[in-house]
């Protein structure tokens, strides 16, 4: 057996994608039950080489980071929650939908800030009783709240809206 | 951080604001904002947002206008339109707005002459009125008084 055989045999890594494709492509309408679900098995494959989650993942939250530091660099000295709230950084955060609660809500728990106009925007529900309209501390706490009965992350939110565990504290 | 280098990262936005004309007073706190220190109440955030999350009086209007917080401040005793001098006896509170024309900022007069205010998310300081005057906050449209209340100290 040449060399050049045994690269055909056990293709490398980075050649699967194309490998997969060929593959894919070979595949044509009207096969059978069997090549479908080959099909589609080689298609999550291909998603699963090209696509990790993990990449995915972490380029969300990087472009979280960036636009949160902006937004927090930019409206710090203001007062207007109208302004702070329609910074094109904040707006793109909302933007980002859904996918954007988990890491709106760790930024809260762990540096505060106004993220209560987006929470409202982007979830259509607004936990905070009026009577704790602008109370800040209680405003954070009924989000958190509000997570942890969703399950939007761990279970720990509560004991950290209590403030009753480390390593977060909510006295700001 | 000394106040000094606090004082250049608020310059980018307060180009007049400098050691002569401004003291730190207390430290950061996003609990409350200059309207809400204006008014002398540090546990809520005021403003008139559309979206009805932070506190305003219930009985003025929710809008971003230089009537409205009249109207809060009318709520709370300040019913004089004056000036930015020094009166026996009088308490007052200046509103600056930008150049839109909306309301931006609050700072309430110290017994020296000088004002106090909250800066946004930042740290509460004491200051000249003209020193947080330009881009950031725009310029001071009016000054309303009230008799000041004086403690007994029962």
């Amino acid at each position: 057996m040449s060399s050049s055989d045994s690269q055909r045999r056990v293709p490398m890594r980075s050649n699967l994608p194309v490998v997969v494709g060929n593959l894919l492509m070979a595949v044509s309408a009207g096969a059978s039950p069997q090549s479908m679900q080959l099909q589609q098995e080689l298609g999550n494959l291909r998603i699963y080489y090209e696509f990790p989650a993990s990449s995915i993942r972490d380029r969300r939250r990087e472009r979280f980071s960036r636009l949160a530091r902006q937004w927090r660099e930019d409206t710090e000295w203001l007062s207007s929650t109208t302004v702070i709230a329609m910074h094109p950084a904040y707006q793109s955060i909302i933007g980002m939908g859904p996918e954007a609660l988990p890491m709106i809500l760790e930024d809260l728990r762990s540096n505060s800030g106004h993220w209560y106009w987006a929470l409202k925007a982007i979830s259509n529900e607004d936990p905070v009783p009026p009577s704790d309209r602008g109370a800040i501390r209680k405003m954070k706490s009924a989000w958190l709240r509000w997570a942890e009965q969703k399950g939007i992350f761990s279970n720990d939110v509560q004991r950290l809206a209590d403030g009753s565990a480390s390593p977060f504290s909510f006295a700001e | 951080m000394t106040f000094s280098d606090w004082l250049t990262a608020a310059r980018v936005h307060f180009p007049s604001l400098n050691e002569r004309n401004s003291r730190p007073a207390s430290p950061a706190d996003v609990g409350y904002n200059c309207i809400a220190w204006a008014a002398e109440d540090s546990d809520r955030w005021w403003w008139p947002d559309a979206q009805e999350q932070y506190y305003w009086p219930t009985a003025v209007p929710r809008t971003e206008t230089v009537e409205a917080f009249v109207m809060a401040f009318e709520d709370l005793g300040y019913i004089e339109r004056t000036d930015a001098s020094v009166e026996l006896g009088m308490q007052k509170i200046a509103v600056f707005v930008g150049d839109q024309g909306k309301p931006t900022h609050a700072a309430r007069q110290l017994p020296d002459g000088w004002w106090a205010s909250k800066l946004g998310q930042q740290i509460d300081i004491e200051h000249e009125l003209s020193a947080i005057q330009g881009a950031a906050y725009g310029h001071v449209a009016f000054v309303l008084g009230r008799v000041a209340v004086v403690s007994t100290g029962i």
